[in-house]
Protein backbone atom coordinates (compact mmCIF):
# COMPACT_ATOMS: atom_id res chain seq x y z
CA UNK A 1 0.00 0.00 0.00
CA UNK A 2 2.69 2.35 0.80
CA UNK A 3 5.15 1.48 -1.98
CA UNK A 4 2.00 2.09 -4.35
CA UNK A 5 0.80 5.54 -2.92
CA UNK A 6 4.62 6.40 -3.69
CA UNK A 7 4.82 5.17 -6.74
CA UNK A 8 1.89 7.49 -7.48
CA UNK A 9 3.38 10.77 -5.57
CA UNK A 10 6.99 10.16 -7.46
CA UNK A 11 6.02 12.07 -10.45
CA UNK A 12 4.32 14.81 -8.40
CA UNK A 13 7.85 15.30 -6.20
CA UNK A 14 9.51 15.06 -9.87
CA UNK A 15 7.60 18.25 -10.42
CA UNK A 16 7.76 19.79 -7.31
CA UNK A 17 4.18 19.46 -6.40
CA UNK A 18 4.14 17.37 -3.35
CA UNK A 19 3.37 19.30 0.09
CA UNK A 20 6.31 19.17 2.18
CA UNK A 21 4.47 16.65 4.74
CA UNK A 22 4.14 14.16 1.90
CA UNK A 23 7.70 14.84 0.42
CA UNK A 24 9.09 14.24 3.85
CA UNK A 25 7.11 11.16 4.02
CA UNK A 26 8.18 9.82 0.68
CA UNK A 27 11.74 10.47 0.92
CA UNK A 28 11.75 8.41 4.41
CA UNK A 29 10.20 5.43 2.44
CA UNK A 30 12.69 5.86 0.01
CA UNK A 31 15.53 5.92 1.99
CA UNK A 32 14.23 2.28 3.48
CA UNK A 33 12.73 0.98 0.16
CA UNK A 34 14.86 -0.23 -2.68
CA UNK A 35 12.08 -0.99 -5.38
CA UNK A 36 10.97 2.72 -4.68
CA UNK A 37 14.62 4.35 -4.56
CA UNK A 38 14.97 2.95 -8.19
CA UNK A 39 11.56 3.82 -9.55
CA UNK A 40 12.81 7.41 -7.96
CA UNK A 41 15.55 7.49 -10.00
CA UNK A 42 13.84 6.24 -13.52
CA UNK A 43 11.29 8.94 -12.94
CA UNK A 44 14.38 11.13 -12.98
CA UNK A 45 16.30 10.17 -15.13
CA UNK A 46 13.25 10.22 -17.47
CA UNK A 47 12.84 13.74 -16.52
CA UNK A 48 15.90 14.75 -17.33
CA UNK A 49 15.47 12.96 -20.68
CA UNK A 50 12.51 14.75 -21.64
CA UNK A 51 14.35 17.96 -20.05
CA UNK A 52 16.36 17.99 -23.28
CA UNK A 53 13.06 18.59 -25.80
CA UNK A 54 11.47 22.21 -24.96
CA UNK A 55 8.67 23.89 -26.25
CA UNK A 56 10.57 26.63 -29.29
CA UNK A 57 9.53 30.20 -28.78
CA UNK A 58 7.66 31.46 -31.27
CA UNK A 59 10.21 33.27 -34.10
CA UNK A 60 9.67 36.95 -33.03
CA UNK A 61 8.38 37.11 -37.27
CA UNK A 62 5.62 34.70 -36.50
CA UNK A 63 4.72 36.92 -32.85
CA UNK A 64 4.77 40.06 -35.37
CA UNK A 65 2.55 38.39 -37.83
CA UNK A 66 0.25 37.12 -35.35
CA UNK A 67 -0.85 40.94 -33.36
CA UNK A 68 -1.27 42.98 -37.45
CA UNK A 69 -3.53 39.87 -38.26
CA UNK A 70 -5.24 39.81 -34.98
CA UNK A 71 -5.08 43.75 -35.31
CA UNK A 72 -6.86 44.17 -38.50
CA UNK A 73 -9.51 41.45 -37.56
CA UNK A 74 -10.44 43.67 -34.42
CA UNK A 75 -10.86 46.77 -37.17
CA UNK A 76 -14.08 45.07 -37.59
CA UNK A 77 -15.07 42.91 -35.08
CA UNK A 78 -17.53 43.50 -32.76
CA UNK A 79 -17.82 43.25 -28.64
CA UNK A 80 -21.09 41.92 -26.83
CA UNK A 81 -24.07 43.29 -26.89
CA UNK A 82 -24.85 46.43 -24.44
CA UNK A 83 -25.61 44.13 -21.55
CA UNK A 84 -22.97 41.89 -21.61
CA UNK A 85 -20.42 44.81 -21.99
CA UNK A 86 -21.63 45.93 -18.41
CA UNK A 87 -19.09 44.88 -15.83
CA UNK A 88 -22.39 45.21 -13.65
CA UNK A 89 -25.05 42.43 -15.59
CA UNK A 90 -28.98 43.36 -14.10
CA UNK A 91 -30.31 40.22 -15.96
CA UNK A 92 -28.09 37.88 -13.76
CA UNK A 93 -29.08 40.42 -10.76
CA UNK A 94 -32.17 40.03 -11.38
CA UNK A 95 -32.36 36.55 -11.49
CA UNK A 96 -30.37 36.54 -8.16
CA UNK A 97 -32.98 38.37 -6.50
CA UNK A 98 -36.09 36.72 -7.83
CA UNK A 99 -34.88 33.70 -5.72
CA UNK A 100 -33.50 35.69 -2.63
CA UNK A 101 -36.60 37.90 -1.22
CA UNK A 102 -34.73 38.81 1.89
CA UNK A 103 -32.07 40.16 -0.15
CA UNK A 104 -34.21 41.73 -2.81
CA UNK A 105 -36.25 43.48 0.63
CA UNK A 106 -32.30 44.56 2.30
CA UNK A 107 -31.46 45.72 -0.77
CA UNK A 108 -34.65 47.79 -1.54
CA UNK A 109 -34.48 49.29 1.96
CA UNK A 110 -30.64 50.20 1.54
CA UNK A 111 -31.87 52.19 -2.36
CA UNK A 112 -34.31 54.07 0.28
CA UNK A 113 -31.68 55.04 2.71
CA UNK A 114 -29.42 55.29 0.19
CA UNK A 115 -31.45 57.54 -1.47
CA UNK A 116 -32.37 59.67 1.42
CA UNK A 117 -28.80 60.29 2.31
CA UNK A 118 -27.55 61.36 -0.94
CA UNK A 119 -30.86 64.00 -1.00
CA UNK A 120 -29.74 65.44 1.81
CA UNK A 121 -25.56 65.17 1.28
CA UNK A 122 -26.45 67.06 -2.01
CA UNK A 123 -29.15 69.81 -0.30
CA UNK A 124 -25.85 70.01 2.14
CA UNK A 125 -22.94 70.93 0.08
CA UNK A 126 -25.05 73.69 -1.69
CA UNK A 127 -25.62 75.15 1.30
CA UNK A 128 -22.44 74.62 2.79
CA UNK A 129 -20.27 75.94 0.33
CA UNK A 130 -21.55 79.22 -1.53
CA UNK A 131 -18.13 80.48 -2.20
CA UNK A 132 -15.93 77.89 -2.89
CA UNK A 133 -13.91 77.95 -6.24
CA UNK A 134 -15.05 76.36 -9.34
CA UNK A 135 -13.02 73.41 -9.34
CA UNK A 136 -12.26 71.73 -12.60
CA UNK A 137 -13.06 68.08 -13.46
CA UNK A 138 -12.87 65.41 -10.60
CA UNK A 139 -9.47 63.39 -10.05
CA UNK A 140 -10.43 59.51 -10.91
CA UNK A 141 -9.86 57.01 -8.74
CA UNK A 142 -5.93 56.13 -8.45
CA UNK A 143 -6.50 52.84 -10.78
CA UNK A 144 -7.69 54.85 -14.02
CA UNK A 145 -4.70 57.28 -13.84
CA UNK A 146 -2.01 55.86 -16.25
CA UNK A 147 0.89 58.36 -15.84
CA UNK A 148 1.46 61.82 -14.58
CA UNK A 149 2.77 63.76 -17.75
CA UNK A 150 3.86 66.78 -15.93
CA UNK A 151 4.50 68.93 -12.62
CA UNK A 152 4.97 72.73 -12.57
CA UNK A 153 4.63 75.04 -9.93
CA UNK A 154 3.86 78.57 -11.36
CA UNK A 155 6.45 80.97 -10.42
CA UNK A 156 5.73 83.07 -7.81
CA UNK A 157 1.90 81.75 -6.98
CA UNK A 158 1.18 78.80 -5.12
CA UNK A 159 -0.55 77.24 -8.39
CA UNK A 160 0.48 73.89 -9.25
CA UNK A 161 -0.03 72.67 -12.72
CA UNK A 162 -0.71 68.81 -12.92
CA UNK A 163 -1.13 66.92 -16.14
CA UNK A 164 -2.00 63.51 -16.20
CA UNK A 165 -3.21 60.38 -18.33
CA UNK A 166 -5.96 58.24 -17.93
CA UNK A 167 -7.25 57.47 -21.43
CA UNK A 168 -6.48 61.05 -22.64
CA UNK A 169 -4.42 63.71 -20.82
CA UNK A 170 -6.23 65.77 -18.32
CA UNK A 171 -5.12 69.09 -16.85
CA UNK A 172 -5.66 70.21 -13.11
CA UNK A 173 -4.45 72.72 -10.82
CA UNK A 174 -4.51 73.90 -7.29
CA UNK A 175 -2.89 74.56 -4.53
CA UNK A 176 -0.53 72.17 -2.61
CA UNK A 177 -3.54 72.11 -0.04
CA UNK A 178 -6.03 71.16 -2.43
CA UNK A 179 -6.67 67.90 -1.68
CA UNK A 180 -6.74 66.37 -5.65
CA UNK A 181 -3.51 67.86 -6.16
CA UNK A 182 -2.01 65.95 -3.00
CA UNK A 183 -3.61 62.72 -4.08
CA UNK A 184 -1.62 63.30 -8.08
CA UNK A 185 1.95 64.52 -6.03
CA UNK A 186 1.88 61.05 -4.23
CA UNK A 187 0.41 58.92 -7.20
CA UNK A 188 3.63 60.65 -9.07
CA UNK A 189 6.23 60.51 -6.75
CA UNK A 190 5.75 56.64 -6.35
CA UNK A 191 4.50 55.52 -9.95
CA UNK A 192 5.44 57.46 -13.09
CA UNK A 193 7.89 56.37 -15.29
CA UNK A 194 9.05 59.96 -15.85
CA UNK A 195 12.30 60.23 -13.34
CA UNK A 196 11.66 64.07 -14.08
CA UNK A 197 8.17 64.21 -12.74
CA UNK A 198 9.09 61.74 -10.13
CA UNK A 199 11.44 64.73 -9.54
CA UNK A 200 9.54 68.01 -9.46
CA UNK A 201 6.51 66.38 -7.69
CA UNK A 202 9.17 64.80 -5.10
CA UNK A 203 10.67 68.25 -4.93
CA UNK A 204 7.17 69.79 -4.13
CA UNK A 205 6.31 67.31 -1.54
CA UNK A 206 9.03 68.53 0.55
CA UNK A 207 7.74 71.79 0.95
CA UNK A 208 4.88 70.22 3.25
CA UNK A 209 6.76 67.68 5.03
CA UNK A 210 5.10 68.02 8.02
CA UNK A 211 2.15 65.89 5.98
CA UNK A 212 2.09 62.41 7.45
CA UNK A 213 1.03 61.11 4.23
CA UNK A 214 3.76 63.34 2.35
CA UNK A 215 6.20 62.33 4.74
CA UNK A 216 6.24 58.59 4.07
CA UNK A 217 6.07 59.58 0.32
CA UNK A 218 9.38 61.03 0.90
CA UNK A 219 10.75 58.03 2.66
CA UNK A 220 9.52 55.62 0.13
CA UNK A 221 11.43 57.77 -2.76
CA UNK A 222 14.43 57.86 -0.69
CA UNK A 223 14.38 53.81 -0.23
CA UNK A 224 13.09 52.97 -3.54
CA UNK A 225 13.50 55.33 -6.52
CA UNK A 226 15.65 54.38 -9.44
CA UNK A 227 17.33 57.59 -9.62
CA UNK A 228 19.66 58.86 -7.24
CA UNK A 229 18.75 62.75 -8.03
CA UNK A 230 15.10 61.70 -6.53
CA UNK A 231 16.17 60.34 -3.58
CA UNK A 232 18.75 63.11 -2.75
CA UNK A 233 15.71 65.66 -3.33
CA UNK A 234 13.56 63.33 -0.98
CA UNK A 235 16.12 63.97 1.62
CA UNK A 236 15.73 68.03 1.71
CA UNK A 237 12.48 67.71 3.19
CA UNK A 238 13.06 64.84 5.48
CA UNK A 239 16.16 66.62 7.16
CA UNK A 240 13.90 68.52 9.79
CA UNK A 241 12.29 65.38 10.89
CA UNK A 242 15.48 63.42 12.17
CA UNK A 243 15.31 64.19 15.64
CA UNK A 244 11.46 63.80 16.59
CA UNK A 245 10.74 61.04 13.29
CA UNK A 246 12.30 57.25 14.03
CA UNK A 247 10.84 56.57 10.98
CA UNK A 248 12.78 59.29 9.29
CA UNK A 249 16.26 58.31 11.16
CA UNK A 250 15.51 54.93 10.15
CA UNK A 251 15.25 55.84 6.56
CA UNK A 252 18.24 58.03 6.63
CA UNK A 253 20.37 55.12 8.32
CA UNK A 254 19.49 52.67 5.61
CA UNK A 255 20.28 54.92 2.95
CA UNK A 256 23.34 55.74 4.54
CA UNK A 257 24.22 52.03 4.85
CA UNK A 258 22.40 50.78 1.41
CA UNK A 259 22.67 53.43 -1.08
CA UNK A 260 24.44 52.73 -4.18
CA UNK A 261 25.47 56.30 -4.86
CA UNK A 262 27.72 57.89 -2.94
CA UNK A 263 26.38 61.61 -2.97
CA UNK A 264 23.06 60.05 -1.28
CA UNK A 265 25.24 58.52 1.27
CA UNK A 266 27.16 61.39 2.47
CA UNK A 267 24.57 63.67 2.52
CA UNK A 268 22.23 61.05 4.30
CA UNK A 269 25.64 61.01 6.78
CA UNK A 270 25.29 64.51 6.99
CA UNK A 271 21.69 64.91 7.99
CA UNK A 272 22.08 62.62 10.79
CA UNK A 273 25.05 64.55 12.38
CA UNK A 274 22.35 66.03 14.73
CA UNK A 275 21.43 62.47 15.91
CA UNK A 276 24.55 60.58 16.31
CA UNK A 277 24.18 60.13 19.88
CA UNK A 278 21.55 57.99 18.69
CA UNK A 279 22.04 54.42 19.45
CA UNK A 280 21.03 53.42 16.38
CA UNK A 281 23.07 55.78 14.53
CA UNK A 282 26.36 55.02 16.93
CA UNK A 283 26.08 51.70 16.23
CA UNK A 284 25.61 51.71 12.28
CA UNK A 285 28.82 54.79 12.35
CA UNK A 286 30.80 52.35 13.99
CA UNK A 287 30.47 49.77 11.43
CA UNK A 288 30.95 52.13 8.49
CA UNK A 289 34.27 53.74 10.67
CA UNK A 290 35.22 50.14 10.94
CA UNK A 291 34.69 48.54 7.29
CA UNK A 292 33.31 51.06 4.66
CA UNK A 293 34.16 50.85 1.12
CA UNK A 294 34.53 54.83 0.94
CA UNK A 295 37.17 56.26 2.11
CA UNK A 296 35.55 59.51 2.44
CA UNK A 297 32.55 57.92 4.34
CA UNK A 298 34.93 56.18 6.55
CA UNK A 299 36.95 59.11 8.00
CA UNK A 300 33.72 61.32 8.34
CA UNK A 301 32.30 58.51 10.73
CA UNK A 302 35.08 57.84 12.53
CA UNK A 303 35.52 62.15 12.98
CA UNK A 304 32.08 62.19 14.30
CA UNK A 305 32.29 59.38 16.48
CA UNK A 306 35.51 61.13 17.81
CA UNK A 307 33.41 64.20 18.99
CA UNK A 308 31.00 61.71 21.03
CA UNK A 309 31.33 61.37 24.29
CA UNK A 310 32.39 57.98 25.70
CA UNK A 311 29.62 55.85 26.92
CA UNK A 312 30.09 54.07 30.19
CA UNK B 1 9.38 52.08 -7.29
CA UNK B 2 9.32 53.09 -10.96
CA UNK B 3 10.88 51.47 -13.77
CA UNK B 4 10.62 48.46 -15.87
CA UNK B 5 11.40 45.32 -13.13
CA UNK B 6 7.17 45.67 -12.38
CA UNK B 7 5.81 43.97 -9.22
CA UNK B 8 3.20 40.82 -10.33
CA UNK B 9 0.83 42.94 -7.97
CA UNK B 10 1.67 46.09 -10.20
CA UNK B 11 0.60 43.89 -13.03
CA UNK B 12 -2.49 43.11 -11.99
CA UNK B 13 -3.63 46.40 -11.35
CA UNK B 14 -2.23 47.63 -14.72
CA UNK B 15 -4.56 44.68 -15.86
CA UNK B 16 -7.28 45.33 -14.18
CA UNK B 17 -7.29 48.69 -15.53
CA UNK B 18 -7.00 47.71 -19.13
CA UNK B 19 -9.46 45.01 -18.45
CA UNK B 20 -12.21 47.93 -16.88
CA UNK B 21 -11.02 49.87 -20.33
CA UNK B 22 -11.56 47.24 -22.93
CA UNK B 23 -14.87 46.52 -21.50
CA UNK B 24 -15.89 49.74 -22.29
CA UNK B 25 -14.99 49.48 -25.35
CA UNK B 26 -11.30 50.74 -25.97
CA UNK B 27 -9.51 49.09 -28.36
CA UNK B 28 -5.88 49.98 -27.43
CA UNK B 29 -6.39 49.03 -24.11
CA UNK B 30 -7.41 45.63 -25.53
CA UNK B 31 -3.94 45.69 -27.37
CA UNK B 32 -2.48 46.58 -24.62
CA UNK B 33 -3.53 43.42 -22.66
CA UNK B 34 -2.78 41.22 -25.85
CA UNK B 35 0.87 41.59 -25.42
CA UNK B 36 0.92 40.89 -22.00
CA UNK B 37 -0.25 37.44 -23.17
CA UNK B 38 0.28 36.72 -26.24
CA UNK B 39 4.13 35.41 -26.84
CA UNK B 40 2.91 33.09 -23.84
CA UNK B 41 -0.29 31.81 -25.59
CA UNK B 42 1.12 31.75 -28.90
CA UNK B 43 4.46 29.35 -27.86
CA UNK B 44 1.74 26.87 -25.92
CA UNK B 45 -0.50 26.90 -29.57
CA UNK B 46 2.65 26.64 -31.29
CA UNK B 47 3.96 23.46 -29.26
CA UNK B 48 0.23 21.97 -29.17
CA UNK B 49 -0.42 22.65 -32.80
CA UNK B 50 2.61 21.65 -34.22
CA UNK B 51 2.85 24.01 -37.14
CA UNK B 52 2.86 28.02 -37.27
CA UNK B 53 -0.17 28.28 -39.42
CA UNK B 54 -2.58 26.58 -36.77
CA UNK B 55 -0.65 27.94 -34.10
CA UNK B 56 -1.38 31.92 -35.17
CA UNK B 57 -5.12 29.93 -36.19
CA UNK B 58 -5.63 29.23 -32.41
CA UNK B 59 -3.64 32.38 -31.60
CA UNK B 60 -6.18 34.57 -33.82
CA UNK B 61 -9.37 32.39 -32.74
CA UNK B 62 -8.04 33.14 -29.21
CA UNK B 63 -7.70 36.81 -28.88
CA UNK B 64 -10.81 37.71 -30.86
CA UNK B 65 -13.51 35.55 -28.84
CA UNK B 66 -11.59 37.22 -25.37
CA UNK B 67 -12.01 40.82 -27.24
CA UNK B 68 -16.05 39.57 -27.88
CA UNK B 69 -17.20 38.20 -24.61
CA UNK B 70 -14.59 40.61 -22.41
CA UNK B 71 -17.78 42.03 -21.15
CA UNK B 72 -18.91 38.75 -19.58
CA UNK B 73 -15.01 39.02 -17.33
CA UNK B 74 -16.26 39.50 -14.12
CA UNK B 75 -12.78 39.17 -12.11
CA UNK B 76 -13.70 35.77 -10.91
CA UNK B 77 -10.59 34.47 -11.67
CA UNK B 78 -7.81 35.96 -12.83
CA UNK B 79 -7.46 37.44 -16.48
CA UNK B 80 -4.61 34.94 -16.90
CA UNK B 81 -6.76 31.65 -16.04
CA UNK B 82 -9.27 33.29 -18.22
CA UNK B 83 -7.12 33.34 -21.37
CA UNK B 84 -5.54 30.15 -20.83
CA UNK B 85 -9.34 28.92 -20.40
CA UNK B 86 -10.11 30.01 -23.70
CA UNK B 87 -6.87 29.06 -25.45
CA UNK B 88 -6.72 25.88 -24.48
CA UNK B 89 -10.39 24.96 -24.90
CA UNK B 90 -9.36 26.12 -29.20
CA UNK B 91 -6.28 23.73 -28.32
CA UNK B 92 -8.13 20.51 -27.16
CA UNK B 93 -10.46 20.92 -30.37
CA UNK B 94 -7.55 21.35 -32.73
CA UNK B 95 -5.91 18.18 -30.67
CA UNK B 96 -9.65 16.28 -30.89
CA UNK B 97 -9.88 16.94 -35.04
CA UNK B 98 -6.05 16.26 -35.50
CA UNK B 99 -7.03 12.74 -33.72
CA UNK B 100 -9.51 11.78 -36.18
CA UNK B 101 -7.60 13.38 -39.13
CA UNK B 102 -4.30 11.42 -38.16
CA UNK B 103 -5.66 8.00 -40.59
CA UNK B 104 -4.78 10.45 -43.59
CA UNK B 105 -1.14 11.49 -42.20
CA UNK B 106 2.12 10.80 -43.58
CA UNK B 107 3.32 7.79 -41.45
CA UNK B 108 5.28 5.05 -42.12
CA UNK B 109 6.71 2.25 -39.99
CA UNK B 110 10.55 2.61 -39.45
CA UNK B 111 12.83 -0.37 -38.97
CA UNK B 112 11.97 -1.35 -35.32
CA UNK B 113 8.19 -1.60 -36.65
CA UNK B 114 7.65 1.74 -34.51
CA UNK B 115 5.91 4.96 -36.37
CA UNK B 116 7.10 7.88 -36.97
CA UNK B 117 5.86 11.42 -39.14
CA UNK B 118 7.21 12.25 -42.00
CA UNK B 119 6.73 15.47 -41.91
CA UNK B 120 9.01 15.14 -38.66
CA UNK B 121 12.16 13.78 -41.13
CA UNK B 122 12.11 16.96 -43.23
CA UNK B 123 15.73 18.55 -42.59
CA UNK B 124 15.99 22.40 -40.07
CA UNK B 125 17.17 24.71 -42.06
CA UNK B 126 18.38 26.28 -38.59
CA UNK B 127 20.75 22.99 -37.88
CA UNK B 128 23.71 24.30 -35.63
CA UNK B 129 27.20 24.17 -35.82
CA UNK B 130 27.47 20.50 -34.26
CA UNK B 131 25.11 18.56 -37.21
CA UNK B 132 25.21 14.68 -35.03
CA UNK B 133 24.34 16.94 -31.91
CA UNK B 134 21.47 18.24 -33.98
CA UNK B 135 20.12 14.85 -35.73
CA UNK B 136 20.22 13.37 -32.37
CA UNK B 137 17.97 16.46 -30.44
CA UNK B 138 15.56 16.16 -33.72
CA UNK B 139 15.19 12.55 -33.45
CA UNK B 140 14.46 12.90 -29.72
CA UNK B 141 12.14 15.73 -30.33
CA UNK B 142 10.69 13.48 -32.95
CA UNK B 143 10.30 10.37 -30.68
CA UNK B 144 8.58 12.58 -27.92
CA UNK B 145 6.21 14.65 -30.11
CA UNK B 146 4.92 10.83 -31.71
CA UNK B 147 4.29 9.90 -27.97
CA UNK B 148 2.59 12.69 -26.88
CA UNK B 149 0.34 12.58 -30.00
CA UNK B 150 -0.41 8.72 -28.31
CA UNK B 151 -2.04 10.95 -25.29
CA UNK B 152 -5.55 11.64 -24.91
CA UNK B 153 -5.96 15.35 -25.51
CA UNK B 154 -6.20 16.21 -22.16
CA UNK B 155 -3.55 14.38 -20.78
CA UNK B 156 -2.05 16.17 -23.22
CA UNK B 157 -3.01 19.34 -22.34
CA UNK B 158 -1.94 18.91 -18.26
CA UNK B 159 1.23 17.36 -19.68
CA UNK B 160 1.83 20.38 -21.95
CA UNK B 161 0.96 23.30 -19.15
CA UNK B 162 2.95 21.31 -16.54
CA UNK B 163 6.20 20.36 -17.80
CA UNK B 164 6.78 22.61 -21.17
CA UNK B 165 5.10 25.94 -19.48
CA UNK B 166 5.80 25.51 -15.26
CA UNK B 167 2.26 26.34 -14.42
CA UNK B 168 1.21 25.11 -10.86
CA UNK B 169 -1.04 21.80 -11.14
CA UNK B 170 -3.98 24.00 -9.46
CA UNK B 171 -3.90 26.12 -11.95
CA UNK B 172 -3.87 23.78 -14.55
CA UNK B 173 -7.07 22.53 -12.44
CA UNK B 174 -8.46 25.79 -12.50
CA UNK B 175 -7.63 26.45 -16.15
CA UNK B 176 -9.57 23.12 -17.21
CA UNK B 177 -12.16 23.44 -14.90
CA UNK B 178 -11.28 20.57 -12.98
CA UNK B 179 -9.80 19.72 -9.22
CA UNK B 180 -6.16 20.01 -8.04
CA UNK B 181 -6.36 16.22 -7.71
CA UNK B 182 -7.53 15.38 -10.92
CA UNK B 183 -4.98 17.51 -12.70
CA UNK B 184 -2.74 15.18 -10.44
CA UNK B 185 -3.72 12.07 -11.69
CA UNK B 186 -4.19 13.17 -15.76
CA UNK B 187 -0.65 13.84 -15.03
CA UNK B 188 0.61 10.52 -13.64
CA UNK B 189 -1.59 8.71 -16.31
CA UNK B 190 0.18 11.21 -19.16
CA UNK B 191 3.78 9.90 -17.48
CA UNK B 192 3.15 6.64 -17.48
CA UNK B 193 2.13 6.67 -20.99
CA UNK B 194 4.87 8.35 -22.44
CA UNK B 195 7.33 6.50 -20.40
CA UNK B 196 6.31 3.33 -21.47
CA UNK B 197 6.36 4.90 -25.05
CA UNK B 198 9.96 6.02 -24.95
CA UNK B 199 11.00 2.98 -22.50
CA UNK B 200 13.84 2.21 -25.34
CA UNK B 201 15.12 6.02 -25.31
CA UNK B 202 16.52 5.71 -21.86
Amino acid sequence: MKCEWVRENIVLQVYGELADDARHELEQHVARCADCAAELKAEQEFHALLAQDRAPDPTPNLLAASRMRLQESLETAVQGSFWTRLPFDPAIWLRQVRFSPALASAILILGFAGGVGTTYRIYGAHTATPGSPSTPSQVPAEASITGIRSVTQQPGSNQIDIKYDTVSTQDTSGSINDQRIQQLLLYAARNNYNSGVRMDSVGLLTQKPEDAHFREALMYALQYDSNPGVRFKAMDGLGPYVKDDTAVRDSLLQALVNDANPGVRTEALRLLEPVKADGSVRGVLMTLAAKDSSQYIKSQARTMLAQLPEID
Amino acid sequence: MAGLDRQPSDRRIDDTMLIREAQRGNRGAFEELVRHYDHAVLRLALHLTGTEQDAQDVYQDAFLKAYKNIGSFRFECSFYTWIYRIVTNLCLDHLRKKTVRKEDAPVVKDASGGEFDLLDQVADVRAGANPERDLMRRQLGARISGALERLTPRERMVFELKHYHGLKLRTVGEILHTTEETAKNTLFRATQKLRGALADMR
